[in-house]
């Protein structure tokens, strides 16, 4: 076969899971570099130079020389095109927006293949990053020129489209940050957080909380308000209004100046805000209407806008609204001065990632030209110089007030949204000084919104952001939760769905509902829902996401671990059995035995700080994986008490072993024997290592020995009929 | 006959427990004996047979037109189909003035008829028409509108049942239940804690099935469609038949089953397309529809849902099979029927092609012809319950269903052959989930027998024994009032509760005043049941409130009335007696649920007298324990609460408690006899709302009749070392307890600043002047802001009449303004001194009266 001077790509794979890479979801790419395993980067003249001005960024990139600009200094000495495609893809990634770091390239037993992975939160783009750096850096070494500009742009808009959405993905963040798993169930905002039935649900900032009936409320505008009015919280009196000479009418009634709004409005659209004269309000009404959800006519409250964030029962963050005015200059018209003077505003752009919006009066902005008009200007008059055009009275809420809040305002607002029954709320008051008391001046609530968008607390135009997503972790999770529920992977080749089978019903002894996936299928309890082979990661998720599992048991395979990666981020116990099978893992580049270390660690990495690892001390390769572990460590055995186990029960430690026909639990120089393997129902039918196993990491669990001991003795290793 | 001011009682009234509307009739001297005319009663009965018997209830054995109109009014809306039963008529001493009382279920409708029923007697009067079946028409119709839908008011009923408090916060369907911070909420079949993304993923096919799976529950396999061919390709990958249905729909729009061709499939895609971009292709399971309700983690009812069909016979097309079965009487055609009329329209025909059908086809005997797919109630679909059918497993799997979406309250629908095997067995599955779910097909099955969904609901939300209702206190009287609602909610307080309290000041959510003005009406009331952090409430229960609107809730666990005495506001509104006060303050007595609690004073006859309306236990207060009625009541093991030895003594059978009233700041010793007796009540009212004695002491200790706590009660002021009280008392009994309390206190000079209120009747008001004659050696009268009807000096006039020949008062002025008099007060004041100073706008005066002492 000719070797050619390209990068060919032998095989993607998704790891979704924890992998022999890292604990986070990777895109494993299997590369033949072909001729260029002779053509190192110093040896590619000006590749440096085209990749460094097409990618400026790689400078950031410390490789394995750990300080800025490391791997540059890689690219310049000589690095292979498998590792150079790691960091353009890494890169690529950053600039789409998908913020990664973490990169990895070995070379395999074959010359010219490499496998290299890349950390990725979306498949989709993570893929799409990888094939164009593919095409990139062949762009380069080749040099042709390649159009990074456009591919980026599309690059961008499908991270877009298919990562989470800003505010979800700092509430996720704010889960990882206090160890709490997530599961995104849809392509959407909608994330599951924790595991089983400790999981808790959001869906941008909606929890599993927000009621459907407060939401109803919320949207229902005039009845928040008569609720509102009702229990002591200020709202300005208002009403609907059916046509102009009604609106006028109400306006009238209620005393001027006023508010003419849309009734379903949101964001300030189609509101137009102190009202005086009866040409005023009938236009705002015809603006107001444009919705088509009826118009409101309210008092107009002299103040300033804010956003108040309620979650839970408290007022997290606040931001202040601004008004945007221009002065004349004598020569530009409004467009010009507008342009000129407030969108020269660099927090100011077009996209949802900027701060604040840029205005653009030219395009027909109604309300900023409803604005104008009551000014006698339009978007073409030329004011006066020093002339102040007020363009916008109720521009951005993004100026964070968080600190000034006063107390009285901060419970009038958590209130509202307790009154409406929210348990997230964005409350919108008009104040004149959110540092004052609430009694001291004119203010009221204007509106309760349900799943209020987070971005003016998270990013704000001034002012500190606002750690929204810790606050609304607290609220789902009390001080000591996490969202976990116990869970046991046992990962090996020989009879482990046995064990599992037999864990899962040592754990139900304890009156959990558990689920288990193995060889034998998918278990609810006893229930066998699924009968083909379940060792893989969609059936395992399926444990994950179901709300009443109250434990879980995964039989985890070296091929699964290969392909998938492990269905759960943590376990609380993770056994492993034995090392044996890497001959039929040849097509992995699994080549000889000391190999399977790196792929059955990855069970043992996973184990929680407070979990356990429950290893095969008869096995001096499982043996070895005891450093490894974040948490405890039992060993089990059936060969007495060999040197694995003496040892470690010198330092005080557990361990699981037969003694003539009987089961030893042994904790340093304490033991107790749970009873005779001869005792179990099907005694000649199971391999007394797999007893060993599963009382140790039920004892691991913390079952007691009494329940281990019955458990065992009622289980039934042969598989019933499935009832369903 | 002219009606004049009409009211809706909307709570328990001086006429009955019940919902009414009242009105003010004025007859002329004919009409007051309106069934003397000749005809008159025949023309009646002839346009309206229905209504009632005219029971003479005057001497000469006539009947009034207002009485005519009560009977009318009622009669309509019981002919519409109302629940309704009571009315009364009563003359007032206006000669010709009735007040009619009718009872509504519907405020809208009540009112309607009143109008109606006016309309029907002067029709009857004048021997024109009225047209019965078109009155009865639109009451129905308004009805329909306005009241309940059947699956709320099935929930409203079952709570009802359960003496849980609701109320409609909206015309539509959402409903309150219980008080305070024990409140819920419901709207349709959804209850507050109903989650909203919940409810999205329900909406979400796709996802839906994917969490179902995770959980075990059988689904049909399948996914969403990019076209046409790929849905054929997913067909294929499943296998034939499938159904094709648009993502996310509803109500079976777009919907087409049992695919079995390319064809087929091609024109149902095409259909689907109509209502949604993305379709959806899954196994076509056959079976029937079945629809499951799961509320909490039970099955609570299960129904086979069958889309209208007809069987055939032979001889009759389709089109004659539908008539015939549309012939059926329980075939409506509205949503209240538990079956509709089978629509013979376009989708029909459609449906019937594809069984090779039209609507002259004669389909052969015993044949099956469906009419739709879908078997919506209201489109001529049927529901035949079959929740004792329901295997154990299947309803295993239901439930698990609703438990993974997360719905409390969710209608599951199962396609297979039957409910009495498990799903699994039968190849079957669950292909929707619903929030919000119909209930009708489970409350009034077309067949079969109909399920108790209100109770589990109300089960799911208020545990066994729970009601939702907090404690609420009611207090009336003349005089004390706002003295004892103040201090028994002062009291609960301190036992840790949120307490709501309104009041003649303004309306007091856990200390802070959210509304100002006088509370003491309904509205307020209502306004802290509303409210989210209310743990107990005690409301100050005017006069006025009553009279207009009713009581704001059904029951109160304990009503106090402090005193009727002489009365106050005689004359208004109908209200010439004391007897007539009698029945509007015991209203609240009436109302004590039955295991709660009156607080009764008895040494006012008239108020211990109360204790014969209460349906709970009575508790009796009097300084004086050998007071007879006080000493039969403690003998009887009843509650009493007297003064004894520097005491106060709460009595029950053998056991008592005693608070030492030097440990009671606002009574002096108990040397201010009406707060003695404020105190009493309130211990009282606190002892049966079951608080701590512990608290009630601290309570009573911790209590200042400071401007704070109690504003114009009884508020002291030292100044230049006279003594200055300050006080809203404005009727005669107020300023005797007055006189009373401030006798107790040492001065040299002593004076009064007074004015008196318009709306009082001229002796009252003289009265007041008669009794300061008495106690003051100086009377400085003003004139407040409001008048209330008076001519301007008038009220000062009344006064002065009564302080002529005055035996102490020797120096009587005349002032205009509060504030002017209360500075000519002070400014008289010497060492030693005594004023006792009645204001009106009560915050400002003791405002100007602390800034004063403040300067001095």
């Amino acid at each position: 076969m000719t070797k050619k001077k390209d990068i060919e790509v032998l095989r993607v794979t998704h790891l979704r899971g924890p992998n022999i890479w890292t604990y986070r979801p990777v895109i494993e790419t299997w590369l033949d570099i072909g001729e260029l395993e002779d053509l190192p980067s110093n040896k590619i003249p000006g590749l440096y130079e085209r990749l460094t001005a097409w990618l400026p960024g790689l400078i950031e990139h410390r490789c394995g020389v750990g300080e800025r600009g490391g791997f540059l200094e890689r690219l310049k000495e000589g690095t292979w095109a498998g590792h150079i495609l790691e960091h353009v893809v890494l890169e690529l990634q950053n600039l789409a927006g998908m913020r990664t770091g973490f990169g990895k390239t070995r070379s395999t037993s074959v010359h010219g293949v490499y496998k290299m992975a890349f950390r990725t939160r979306q498949e989709k783009v993570g893929r799409a990053a990888f094939a164009l750096g593919r095409d990139l850096l062949m762009a380069a070494i080749d040099d042709k020129p390649f159009d990074l500009k456009q591919q980026l742009a599309d690059l961008t808009d499908l991270a877009d489209s298919y990562l989470l959405g800003p505010s979800t993905s700092h509430i996720v963040d704010a889960a990882t940050e206090r160890k709490i798993p997530s599961i995104r169930l849809t392509e959407g905002n909608l994330v599951q957080l924790g595991y089983g039935a400790r999981q808790r649900r959001i869906w941008t900032a909606e929890t599993d909380e927000t009621s459907a009936i407060a939401e109803g409320i919320a949207s229902d505008k005039d009845l928040t308000k008569s609720l509102l009015q009702s229990c002591g919280v200020p709202v300005p009196e208002g009403r609907m209004v059916d046509n102009p000479d009604d609106a006028w009418e109400a306006a009238e009634d209620i005393g001027l100046p006023v508010v003419v709004k849309p009734y379903d409005g949101n964001h300030g659209r189609g509101v137009s805000l102190d009202l005086k004269t009866r040409a005023e309000v009938e236009a705002a009404y015809h603006l107001a209407d444009r919705k088509g959800s009826g118009v409101m006519v309210e008092k107009y409250i002299t103040g300033t806008e804010h956003r108040l964030l309620v979650v839970g029962k408290s007022v997290v963050a606040a931001a202040a609204g601004e008004t945007a005015w221009v002065t004349g200059d004598g020569k530009s018209n409004i467009i010009k001065l507008v342009d000129e003077q407030i969108n020269t505003d660099p927090r100011r752009g077009t996209t949802e990632a900027s701060p604040l919006n840029a205005l653009a009066p030219e395009v027909g902005d109604a309300e900023i030209n409803l604005e104008l008009e009551r000014q006698g200007l339009n978007v073409y008059s030329v004011p006066v110089a020093g002339q102040k055009v007020l363009i916008q009275r109720n521009g951005n809420v993004a100026f964070d007030v968080t600190d000034k809040v006063h107390p009285t305002i901060a419970a009038k607002a958590a209130l509202a949204a307790r009154i409406v029954g929210l348990d997230i709320a964005g409350v919108d008051m008009v104040l004149e000084d959110i540092s004052k008391p609430i009694g001291e001046q004119q203010g009221a609530v204007i509106e309760v919104n349900a799943s209020p968008g987070l971005l003016s607390h998270l990013k704000p135009a001034a002012g500190e952001p606002r750690p929204i997503g810790p606050a609304i972790m607290d609220h789902l999770f009390g001080p000591e939760q996490n969202g976990r529920i116990p869970i046991v992977g046992v990962a090996g080749s020989q009879g482990n769905n046995l064990i599992a089978r037999m864990i899962s019903w040592l754990i139900q002894a304890t009156g959990k509902h558990v689920g288990l996936v193995c060889g034998d299928g998918l278990y609810l309890d006893n229930r066998q829902v699924e009968k083909r082979n379940c060792v893989n990661w969609d059936a395992g998720q399926r444990l994950l996401i179901n709300r009443s599992v109250e434990a879980a048991v995964f039989e985890n395979g070296a091929r699964m671990i290969l392909t998938e990666g492990l269905v759960y981020d943590k376990c609380s116990v993770g056994v492993v059995t034995d090392m044996q099978g890497h001959e039929a893992l040849k097509e992995y580049y699994i080549d000889e035995p000391g190999d399977m270390y790196k792929v059955m660690r990855t069970q043992i990495d996973v184990v929680l700080p407070d979990g356990v690892a429950v290893l095969n001390g008869d096995e001096p390769a499982v043996v070895e994986l005891a450093e490894l572990c974040d948490g405890k460590v039992i060993f089990y055995g059936v060969a007495g008490d060999t040197e694995a186990l003496a040892r470690h029960r010198e330092a005080g430690e557990r361990v699981v072993y037969l003694h003539g026909d009987n089961v030893v639990l042994a904790t340093g120089t304490e033991e107790s024997a749970l009873l005779p393997l001869s005792s179990l129902k099907h005694a000649k039918g199971i391999a007394p290592t797999a007893v060993m196993a599963a009382v140790a990491a039920t004892w691991a669990l913390g079952v007691t020995p009494e329940l281990i001991s019955a458990g065992l003795m009622t289980f039934e290793s042969k598989l019933k009929k499935p009832n369903y | 006959m002219e009606v004049s001011r009409v009211r809706a009682l909307r709570g328990a009234n001086i006429w009955s427990h019940h919902t009414s509307i009242e009105a003010v009739v004025t007859c002329s001297a004919e009409e007051c004996a309106i069934t003397r005319r000749a005809g008159f009663e025949a023309r009646l009965r002839d346009r309206f047979p229905q209504i009632s018997s005219l029971q003479p209830h005057r001497q000469d054995g006539s009947v009034s037109m207002a009485h005519v109109l009560e009977l009318a009014a009622l009669g309509l809306q019981a002919q519409a189909g109302c629940p309704v039963t009571f009315s009364r008529t009563t003359p007032t001493v206006e000669t010709g003035v009735f007040q009619v009382v009718f009872e509504y279920t519907e405020e809208a409708v009540g009112r309607l008829a009143l109008k109606l029923a006016e309309s029907l007697c002067q029709a009857a009067l004048n021997d024109s028409t009225f047209d019965l079946a078109s009155a009865l028409h639109e009451l129905r119709e308004l009805d329909e509108d306005v009241r309940l839908g059947p699956s709320t008011g099935s929930i409203v009923q079952a709570a009802v049942a359960r003496n849980i408090p609701y109320r409609r916060l909206t015309n539509g369907s959402l409903v309150m239940f219980g008080w305070g911070s024990k409140q819920r909420h419901i709207q349709a079949a959804e209850i507050d804690r109903t989650s909203a993304i919940s409810e999205a993923i329900a909406q979400n096919k796709e996802l839906t099935k994917t969490l179902l799976a995770a959980a075990g529950v059988p689904v049909p396999g399948g996914r969403t469609a990019t076209d046409a061919d790929d849905a054929w390709d997913i067909a294929c990958e499943i296998g034939l038949p499938v159904v094709v249905k648009p993502k996310d729909g509803n109500q079976g729009k777009g919907v087409t089953v049992n695919v079995t061709t390319r064809e087929q499939l091609n024109l149902a895609y095409a259909a689907a397309k109509e209502f949604r971009d993305n379709i959806m292709v899954e196994r076509y399971i056959p079976g029937d529809d079945f629809r499951c309700l799961v509320v909490g983690g039970r099955l609570v009812a299960a129904a086979r849902r069958d889309p209208p069909q007809v069987i055939g016979n032979g001889k009759h097309t389709v089109r004659e099979l539908v008539e015939e079965v549309n012939k059926d009487p329980r075939r409506g055609t509205g949503h209240a029927t538990s079956l509709t009329k089978i629509r013979f329209d376009d989708i029909a025909l459609a449906s019937l092609a594809t069984q090779g059908l039209d609507a002259e086809s004669i389909p052969a005997k015993s044949q099956r012809v469906k009419l739709r797919n879908n078997a919506n109630l209201s489109t001529g679909g049927s529901a035949t319950d079959v929740t004792d059918d329901v295997h154990p497993d299947v309803a295993a799997r239901v439930v698990a269903a609703a438990q993974m979406i997360g719905l409390d309250i969710c209608g599951v629908d199962v396609v297979c052959e039957s409910l009495l095997k498990p799903i699994e067995e039968q190849g079957g599955g669950i292909v929707e989930v619903n929030a919000a779910p119909g209930l009708r097909m489970h409350l009034s099955p077309s067949y079969g027998k109909g399920r108790a969904v209100g109770e589990a609901i109300i089960s799911e939300m208020f545990a066994d024994g729970e009601d939702g209702r907090i404690p609420v206190v009611a207090v009336t009287g003349t005089n004390g009032k706002t003295t004892t609602v103040r201090l028994i909610a002062h009291i609960f307080a301190q036992s840790g509760l949120r307490v709501g309290m309104t009041n003649t000041d303004g309306v007091y959510v856990a200390g802070e005043r959210i509304d100002t003005g006088d509370c003491s009406g309904p509205r307020s009331a209502r306004n802290v049941l509303l409210h989210p952090d209310v743990d107990a409430a005690v409301f100050e229960t005017a006069r006025g409130g009553i009279l207009r609107e009713g009581l704001a809730f059904d029951h109160c666990q304990v009503a106090v009335v402090t005193n009727i005495g002489t009365g106050d506001h005689l004359g208004l509104n109908y209200i010439t007696t004391l007897e007539d006060l009698a029945v509007l303050k015991r209203v609240i007595v009436q109302n004590v649920a039955p295991g709660g609690t009156a607080v009764l004073n008895a040494a006012d006859p008239i108020v211990a007298a109360m204790a014969d309306n209460c349906r709970g236990s009575v508790t009796f207060f009097a300084h004086d324990r050998k007071n007879p009625l006080m000493t039969t009541h403690r003998t009887q093991g009843q509650r009493v609460v007297y003064v004894d030895d520097g005491h106060i003594v709460a009595v029950e059978g053998k056991s008592q408690h005693k608070v030492p009233l030097a440990d009671v700041p606002i009574t002096h010793n108990g040397s201010i006899g009406f707060q003695v007796d404020n105190v009493m009540a309130a211990v009282a009212a606190a002892w049966a709302a079951g608080i701590d004695w512990d608290d009630i002491r601290a309570g009573l200790k911790s209590f200042q009749s400071d401007s704070d706590n109690a504003p114009g009660r009884f508020n002291m002021f030292d100044y230049r070392g006279a003594t200055v009280i300050a006080d809203y008392g404005h009727n005669p009994d107020a300023i005797s307890a007055l006189i009373q309390a401030v006798e107790t206190i040492p001065a040299k000079r002593r004076s009064l600043v007074i004015s008196g209120a318009g709306d009082r009747r001229d002796e009252d008001i003289r009265q007041q002047g008669t009794i300061a004659g008495t106690a003051f050696d100086e009377v400085l009268l003003y004139q407040d802001q409001c008048q209330r009807g008076r001519e301007d000096g008038e009220v000062m006039k009344l006064l002065r009449e009564g302080l002529e020949g005055a035996p102490r008062t020797s120096n009587v002025e005349e002032i205009r303004g509060e504030f002017i008099a209360i500075d000519r007060a002070l400014g008289k004041l010497g060492d030693g001194d005594l004023c006792l100073i009645l204001v009106d706008q009560v915050e400002e005066a003791l405002g100007h009266i602390a800034k004063r002492v403040a300067e001095a």
